[in-house]
């Protein structure tokens, strides 16, 4: 009874050990935010990854074949895993606000807003193969939305807010949220987008006419990444047709496969099927597209574990200095325990429980505190930007608009688990050398 | 005062022993409480040994009171931190209750040290961050296993409420000892001696630091205690006044016992 009693005075009586506490506390909650934070950003980038890309692409080989898009199609969607197929058509261009002077910086056009990849797809096929409804719905603001979701390409009239282009039959284009307030743009609004077409490519040294065209703004979608969004915009296949002027039908098909099935092995399927009706192409997983990125972020992951590492030894070192120190200033208790008639073990078990009563609650501080902070790190965020007036997360620089968290309990509860076992084990050592003093010197110990 | 009759019923071992505070160690052929013969004890001090206890004989009985006196440094401490279990001699015997304790396991002394052996050191030797109260339960908490503490623990606070109100403290039972006198640790440190109920009650100075008066109440209240609940009472002591109050005295020098008279 005596050990657990004493233990809990020791420790509690002695602001050290709330040091110590805080401080085991502080390396777990800072292990748990960063890892949660890591995850969110690990799983946020599959999701989007995953979602603008489809879970295979099929690349043909442009130089060699245009594609007719139902034979290929047709031939990815003859595999049992494969659920749908979307082709889409993929090009550089540059756009201006129609109506307003191009910016300059320089000698360069201003900022890469007006860089972008146009993206032209089918519609119902790209919402049937990717997260595109999805995108669609995530618009914030009501008045960016489309139309009509099932064909985000259609603009009513009503919507139009040039005269000029009343009567036109415009071509169209959706564009992202982010755009839409970057540039103080509307819905009815008009952009001209230029690009070099295919013939201009054809002989080399031959001076090149761009293809330029003016399309009406239907709406906005939102991925909720930064960085996609401020450099795609989309269109309809044959409106993307008839302003690049190309005879391709297919620059990458979007395959979705259905979730059981295991994409490396379909994807060698699909390209030794492709090989033998003697399409060649490159056939790859959404991971196999962005393997670059994603091994980066999984990396970065396996760092922090090798930070986690450092961070137990810090753990330890602290409380085993305190629990050291502890010790050297009991030494006079353990000879009155001592003559008390406390055995060794019992003088031992008295340290190690104080041991153990700071690791445990430092660990469990540490544990509610970080799952805390980390569920609400984009309002803490948020409260410290506001108080210091700087930006502390950048989103231009994260792709995201907010702090990604995943919290992984058994994960954050293994952090907290083996940093309060590394701990308690390390205050065997103080608690031993407890045990093992002599009674009579401790006694007469100055 | 409470009925300490009825909180501390009397050790139906020690039998009727009013008689040994009559002064002379008792006549009738009795076993001791404890024997010690030819204890020796050195500390090695590099290639030299400094023998301080160099075979002591001495026999303790049940209930009498023994003051030992010597200069400083004579080896009185290491005397009674060997008596007490607390140190193991180099060689000799020492008999606790016919048990023969120099052969016994570490955990095994400490198990008679618990039960039979109470300290009063000249420093008090309170733990500073436990209340009088639970300063005096301790040899009791260290004894009584965590689960049967539970069933205990109320009988157990009722002894120590009444020893401590005995000792005059039933106003301090929730002070912590640096918010005591001297004089009232030491009766703490009283209570904490005598809350096992032991066989022997060993103290060192334990009037060494403080004044005359206070002296005075502890040494009375040793005595005391001692002759009503027939503790053995050994008295490490520099004052010849309080030594003259014992039934036996001895001077320890060179390492060895002597007797001397009042
Ligand atoms: N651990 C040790 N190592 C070496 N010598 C020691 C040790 N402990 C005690 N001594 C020596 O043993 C001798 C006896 O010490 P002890 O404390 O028993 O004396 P004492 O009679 O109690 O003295 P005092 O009246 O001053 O308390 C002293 O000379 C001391 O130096
Ligand atoms: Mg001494």
């Amino acid at each position: 009874m005596y050990r657990l009693h004493l233990a809990s005075r020791y420790t509690f009586a002695r602001p050290v050990s709330y040091l110590a506490m805080v401080a085991i506390g502080l390396a777990v909650m800072a292990l748990i935010v960063v890892l949660s934070i890591m995850n969110g950003f690990l799983e946020e980038t599959r999701s989007f990854l995953r979602g603008t890309t489809a879970d295979i692409v099929v690349f043909p080989h442009q130089a060699r074949y245009a594609y007719s898009r139902d034979v290929l199609e047709g031939a990815v969607a003859e595999h049992p895993d494969v659920a749908s197929a979307c082709a889409r058509l993929v090009r550089p261009g540059i756009f201006k606000v129609h109506g307003r002077p191009p910016v300059f910086h320089g000698n360069s056009l201003s900022a890469s807003q007006h860089q972008v990849l146009v993206l032209g797809v089918d519609a119902k096929s790209e919402i049937k193969s990717t997260d595109f409804a999805e995108y669609l719905d995530r618009v914030e603001n009501p008045e960016f939305r489309v139309a009509d979701p099932s064909d985000p390409f259609d603009l009513p009239v009503e919507d139009i807010r040039e005269r000029e282009f009343l009567y036109t039959q415009s071509p169209t284009v959706l564009i992202s949220e982010e755009m839409m307030r970057g540039l103080l743009l509307q819905r009815g609004d008009a952009l001209t987008i230029v690009t070099v077409p295919d013939s201009a490519l054809q002989l080399d040294g031959a001076p090149v006419r761009p293809a330029s065209q003016t399309f009406l703004v239907t709406g906005a979608y939102n991925t909720g990444h930064y960085s996609h969004d401020q450099a795609n915009v989309y269109m309809s296949t044959e409106d993307f047709r008839s302003w690049s002027g190309t005879q391709h039908e297919v620059s990458e098909l979007y395959v979705a496969v259905s979730p059981a099935a295991d994409l490396s092995v379909v994807r060698d399927e699909l390209d030794a099927k492709l090989r033998s009706i003697g399409l060649a192409g490159q056939v790859e997983t959404w991971e196999d597209r962005h393997r670059v990125w994603l091994g980066a972020v999984e990396n970065e992951r396996n760092i922090l574990l090798v930070i986690f590492l450092f961070f137990l030894l810090l753990v330890c070192t602290i409380t085993f200095s305190v629990l050291t120190m502890m010790v050297q200033q009991k030494v006079r208790d353990i000879g009155i325990l001592s003559a008390m008639g406390a055995p060794a073990g019992g003088v031992g078990a008295v340290f190690a429980v104080c041991g153990i009563y700071i690791a445990t609650l430092g660990g469990l501080f540490g544990l509610v505190s970080g799952v805390a902070l980390a569920a609400n790190i984009n309002k803490v965020k948020d409260a410290l930007e506001n108080l210091l007036g700087i930006e502390i997360f950048k989103k231009e620089i994260y792709a995201f608009s907010e702090i990604p968290v995943a919290l992984d309990h058994t994960l954050n509860i293994a952090i907290a688990g083996v940093t309060v076992v590394g701990a308690v084990l390390i205050c065997m050592m103080p608690a031993f050398r407890a045990a093992r003093m002599d009674p009579v010197e401790a006694l007469r110990h100055e | 005062m409470n009925d300490t009759g009825a909180v501390l019923p009397a050790d139906s071992d020690s039998g009727p022993t009013s008689m040994a505070s009559a002064g002379e160690a008792p006549q009738e052929p009795r076993e001791p409480v404890l024997s010690a013969r030819n204890l020796v004890r050195g500390y090695r001090m590099g290639e030299q040994t400094l023998e301080v206890l160099a075979g002591t004989h001495v026999d303790l009985y049940a209930g009498e009171s023994v003051a030992i006196m010597g200069r400083s440094g004579s080896g009185k401490s290491t005397l009674l931190h060997s008596l007490g279990l607390l140190d193991r001699p180099d060689s000799g015997s020492l008999v606790v209750h016919g048990v023969e304790t120099t052969t016994l396991t570490r955990s095994a002394r400490a198990r008679l040290r618990n039960k039979r052996i109470g300290y009063v050191f000249q420093f008090y030797h309170l733990i500073p961050e436990l209340s009088a109260l639970d300063n005096a339960l301790l040899p009791r908490r260290i004894e009584v296993g965590p689960l049967r503490w539970i069933g205990k623990q109320k009988e157990m606070r009722e002894h120590a409420r009444a020893l401590l109100d005995e000792l005059g403290l039933s106003t301090r039972m929730a002070h912590k000892p640096s918010q005591l006198s001297g004089g009232e640790r030491q009766r703490v440190a009283i209570a904490r001696a005598l809350m096992s109920e032991p066989t022997l009650l060993l103290c060192d100075e334990p009037t060494g630091n403080l004044d005359e008066r206070t002296s005075e109440v502890i040494a009375d209240l040793l005595f005391q205690v001692s002759v009503e609940r027939s503790h053995t009472l050994v008295l490490v002591t520099h004052d010849s006044d309080l030594a003259a109050r014992a039934d036996r005295r001895f001077q320890l020098h060179e390492g060895k016992l002597e007797a001397f008279g009042a």
